[in-house]
C-alpha cells in the first residue's frame, strides 16, 4: 500500500510533469520548425501587429469567432474554459498561497467550490452535446468521448474530495508543498483524493498527444495571426520551387503570323 | 441539423482528365481512367503516404490544423455544400477528417496503436474515392474558417489532398483542360493572338457604336505604364463582356497608358486549385510579361481566385519583382502602399481612388433603372478584405444600392459553389442545391441587378437565378461604372 502511495504520490507526479512540459514543448517546437509558405490570413485581417494582438486577444478572452458560429456552443465552451481557469487558479492558491483564502474571506472559498461543481456540469454538457447533436456525433471518435469522460471523472472526484471525502486539507497542503520543494512526503491515504490525483496525472500525460494541444496551437494559426500585408511586404517561402514556362520568344515564333497582324514586333501601340 | 447518411454527395464526381492532357501537362501517371474506374498505379498507397508526409512538412498550417481540431462542430452548418446536400462528409470538419484520419492512423503514436479508436482511418481505394469526391466538393471558399475558434481552414486540407491526388494521377478535367490551354496558348479559353485581337476590335467597335467615341486598346505595347490583366472570361463571356467594356471606357477616359498582353492574356489561375507548382507556372507568365514589356506596375480586373493569387501568393512566388515600381496612380498621384512589394493593384482600389479624388464625371441616373445589390466573392472578401471598395464605387455610380443580409455576405459570404474547379456541368445539380441559402438572401433584397467582382460568379449566377425563378440581371461593378461614366 505504501509502495502504491509512493508510486502515485511521489514518483508519478515528476513523470507527469516531465511528460506534460516536455510533450508540449516538443509539440510546439515541431510546429515552429515548419515553414509557413504563404499568406493565408482570413478577413477581416489586421494590418498592424498591435491589431493582430487585439484580434488574438479577443479570441482568447471571449472566443469571438465561436460566438459568430453557434451561441449555445459558445456559451458552453466559453464557460467551460473560464471554469477551467478558475479551477487552475484555486489549485495554485491552495498549493502556494493557502493563507489567501483567510484574507479573502470564506465566501470566496465557498464560491470556488460551487465553481468546481459547475465545471463538472459543463463537461457533462459538452459530452451530452456530442451525443445528441447529429453533426458532432458523426465526427466524434471514441477518443473524443474518452477524453471528456476522463475529464469528467477528474473533476467529479476533485469536487468529491474537496467537499465530501473528509480529507485532511492541511495534510494535502503539506504533501503538495513537499512535492514542489522536491522533498516529497507520502500523500494522505484518502481514496477519493488518490484517485483524483491518479486520473489527473493520466490526463496530463495524455494531453500533449491529444487534441488538447489546441490550447497552444491556436496562437500559431496563420489564418488569424498574419497581417494582411501580402502585397506590401515580402513573405518568403523557403521551398519556393523554380518553374519552367514557355518564354515569349518561342511563343512569338509559334504565333508569328498572328502576332504580325497586331503590328510590328507583335505590338499594337 | 439533419444528416443524410446515404451520402448523396457521392453522386457527383468530376470527369477524369484525358490522357493527352495529362501528358501535355507532365502530370504523373498519364493513362486512360474514368471516374468509375480510377485505374490507380500499383504503388498508389506508398505514394499517398509519402506525399502526405511531404506536404505536412511543407505547410505548418496543415500540420497544425491536423493536430488541433477538437471536433467541436462550430463549422458543421457553415458549408454551402453541406447545407445543399445534408451529406455529413460535406461538413468542413468531416471533410478534414477524411485526411486527418489517415494522418492519425499512419503518423501518430495513438493512431498506430489504437487505430479507429483514436480516430484512425485505413487507407483504402474507397477512401481515395471519397477524397476525389469530397475534396472536389470544397470550393476552397474558406467560409468555415471564419467561424472556427482556432481559425482552421478547410482549404488547407483540400489543397493538400488535391496535391496528393495529383501525385497518383487523379485530376479532374474541369481543371486540367483549362490549365493545359493556358500553359500552351496563354489563356483558359485557348484563344490565340488573332482571336484575341478580334475580340478587342469587337469591343472597340461596340463602344464606338454606343458612345460615338473611339477607344484604342494597346496590346503587347512595350514601355506602357501599366500591364492590365483580366480573367479571359471578361473578353469572352456574358455578362462579363459589359464589364470589360467598362474597363476600356474608363481607361480611355482617364487617358491611362496601359497595355494588355496576348502572352499573359489570362488573369485567372486554375492551377491554384491543382497544386502550387501549376499555380506558379501560370502566374509566372504575368510577371515575365511585365518584365519583358517594361511596365511600371500591374492592374488587375474583376476576378476572384485570380486575386487570391495576385494578393496572397504572387509576392511570395516571385520573390523579387524589382523591375517594377511602387504603383502610383498617374491620375491622382496616390501611392498604393498596400501593393508596395508585389506592385499589383485591384481595379476597385484604383477606381475608388479616382472617384474619391473626383477625377471621373459620373452620372448615376444612367443606372436608375437598377436596384443594385452586391454579393461579395470569397477570395476578394476573405483573402484580401476587399469589402468596402466595391460598395464605395457602387454607391457613387448607382442611385439605389441595397445590401444582402451580412450573415451570407461580406466576410461571411456564401460561395457561388463553382470555384475551386467545380465549374463543370457534372456538378450543376449539386451547385443548384448548395446555392439556395444565398439565392434566398439575394431574393429578399428586392434588387434587380446583382453586381459581382468575380468572373465565375458572373458565369454561374444567371443560370442559378433562372432556376430559382428570380428576374435579376447579373453584371460587374465596372459595367455599372461604364454606364455612369460621362465620356468626353
Amino acid at each position: 500500500m505504501i509502495d502504491l502511495l509512493f508510486l502515485i504520490g511521489d514518483v508519478l507526479p515528476y513523470v507527469t510533469l516531465a511528460v506534460f512540459l516536455g510533450g508540449i514543448i516538443i509539440r510546439t517546437w515541431k510546429w515552429l520548425a515548419l515553414p509557413v509558405p504563404t499568406k493565408i490570413m482570413i478577413a477581416p485581417a489586421p494590418l498592424t501587429q498591435p491589431q493582430v494582438a487585439v484580434r488574438l486577444g479577443s479570441e482568447l478572452l471571449v472566443f469571438r469567432s465561436l460566438m459568430k458560429a453557434d451561441w449555445k456552443l459558445w456559451f458552453g465552451g466559453w464557460l467551460f474554459h473560464v471554469l477551467l481557469g478558475v479551477t487552475v487558479l484555486t489549485h495554485v492558491i491552495n498549493i502556494f498561497f493557502p493563507s489567501l483564502w483567510v484574507s479573502a474571506g470564506y465566501g470566496w472559498y465557498e464560491a470556488a467550490g460551487y465553481a468546481g461543481i459547475l465545471f463538472a456540469g459543463m463537461v457533462a454538457f459538452l459530452l451530452l452535446r456530442r451525443i445528441v447533436q447529429p453533426g458532432v456525433r458523426y465526427v466524434s471518435k471514441p477518443s473524443d468521448y474518452g477524453l471528456l469522460l476522463l475529464l469528467f471523472s477528474v473533476i467529479f472526484l476533485g469536487d468529491y474530495t474537496r467537499n465530501f471525502s473528509g480529507v485532511d486539507v492541511a495534510a494535502v497542503s503539506t504533501y503538495l508543498q513537499g512535492l514542489i520543494s522536491f522533498q516529497p512526503t507520502l500523500p494522505p491515504a484518502n481514496l477519493a483524493f488518490l484517485t483524483h490525483l491518479l486520473l489527473a496525472q493520466i490526463f496530463l500525460i495524455y494531453l500533449p498527444f491529444s487534441k488538447i494541444v489546441h490550447f497552444v496551437g491556436w496562437v500559431l494559426a496563420p489564418t488569424r495571426n498574419q497581417r494582411n500585408d501580402a502585397r506590401a511586404r515580402l513573405h518568403m517561402n523557403p521551398w519556393n520551387p523554380t518553374v519552367d514556362i514557355e518564354p515569349w520568344e518561342s511563343y512569338a515564333e509559334r504565333y508569328r503570323k498572328q502576332l504580325d497582324e497586331l503590328g510590328p514586333g507583335g505590338e499594337r501601340r | 441539423m439533419k444528416l443524410d447518411h446515404a451520402h448523396p454527395g457521392r453522386k457527383y464526381l468530376l470527369y477524369a482528365t484525358r490522357k493527352r492532357d495529362m501528358e501535355a501537362m507532365h502530370l504523373p501517371f498519364p493513362r486512360d481512367w474514368t471516374r468509375e474506374n480510377f485505374n490507380l498505379p500499383p504503388n498508389w498507397k506508398e505514394i499517398v503516404l509519402a506525399k502526405l508526409d511531404e506536404v505536412r512538412h511543407k505547410y505548418r498550417e496543415l500540420q497544425l490544423f491536423l493536430d488541433i481540431c477538437v471536433a467541436c462542430g462550430a463549422c458543421e452548418d457553415k458549408c454551402p455544400f453541406f447545407l445543399g446536400t445534408n451529406d455529413p462528409n460535406n461538413m468542413p470538419v468531416a471533410r478534414q477528417e477524411l485526411l486527418r484520419g489517415v494522418y492519425r492512423r499512419y503518423f501518430t503514436a495513438t493512431g498506430k496503436l489504437l487505430g479507429s479508436l483514436a480516430g484512425g482511418l485505413e487507407l483504402t481505394e474507397d477512401l481515395i474515392r471519397d477524397w476525389y469526391t469530397y475534396f472536389y466538393q470544397c470550393s476552397q471558399c474558406r467560409r468555415c474558417a471564419v467561424f472556427c475558434p482556432y481559425g482552421i481552414d478547410t482549404a488547407v486540407f483540400t489543397m493538400a489532398a488535391r496535391e496528393i491526388l495529383t501525385a497518383i494521377g487523379l485530376t479532374p478535367r474541369s481543371l486540367t483542360e483549362s490549365i493545359a490551354k493556358c500553359e500552351a496558348v496563354g489563356n483558359h479559353m485557348g484563344m490565340e493572338p488573332a482571336a484575341f485581337l478580334n475580340t478587342i476590335r469587337f469591343a472597340e467597335d461596340e463602344i464606338k457604336e454606343e458612345t460615338g467615341i473611339e477607344v484604342h486598346v494597346p496590346i503587347n505595347k512595350k514601355g506602357a505604364d501599366v500591364l492590365f490583366i483580366a480573367p479571359s472570361a471578361d473578353y469572352f463571356g456574358e455578362p462579363h463582356w459589359y464589364t470589360f467594356k467598362g474597363y476600356l471606357k474608363l481607361f480611355h477616359e482617364i487617358g491611362l497608358d496601359y497595355t494588355m498582353s496576348t502572352y499573359a492574356s489570362e488573369g485567372g489561375n486554375f492551377g491554384t486549385w491543382l497544386n502550387y507548382e501549376h499555380m506558379k507556372k501560370l502566374n509566372r507568365k504575368i510577371m515575365q510579361e511585365a518584365q519583358r514589356l517594361g511596365v511600371k506596375w500591374i492592374l488587375g480586373g474583376e476576378c476572384g481566385h485570380m486575386w487570391r493569387v495576385l494578393h496572397a501568393y504572387m509576392g511570395t512566388m516571385n520573390v523579387n519583382p524589382g523591375f517594377l515600381e511602387e504603383p502610383i496612380s498617374p491620375i491622382t498621384g496616390t501611392r498604393f502602399q498596400i501593393a508596395g512589394h508585389s506592385k499589383t493593384v485591384h481595379i476597385c482600389e484604383f477606381t475608388a481612388d479616382l472617384i474619391r479624388h473626383q477625377k471621373l464625371r459620373l452620372d448615376p441616373s444612367r443606372n436608375k433603372q437598377y436596384t443594385v445589390t452586391f454579393s461579395d466573392s470569397c477570395n476578394p472578401a476573405r483573402f484580401m478584405g476587399l469589402i468596402e471598395e466595391p460598395r464605395y464605387i457602387l454607391r457613387n455610380v448607382c442611385p439605389t444600392f441595397v445590401e444582402i443580409d451580412p450573415s451570407v455576405n461580406r466576410e461571411r459570404t456564401m460561395c457561388c459553389t463553382a470555384g475551386g474547379g467545380l465549374l463543370a456541368d457534372e456538378t450543376l445539380k449539386l451547385r443548384l442545391q448548395a446555392i439556395k441559402p444565398k439565392i434566398d438572401a439575394i431574393g429578399e433584397t428586392g434588387a434587380n441587378f446583382l453586381a459581382f467582382i468575380c468572373a465565375i460568379d458572373k458565369a454561374v449566377y444567371p443560370e442559378y437565378l433562372k432556376h430559382y425563378g428570380l428576374k435579376i440581371q447579373v453584371g460587374g461593378v465596372h459595367e455599372l461604372v461604364g454606364n455612369a461614366l460621362v465620356m468626353t
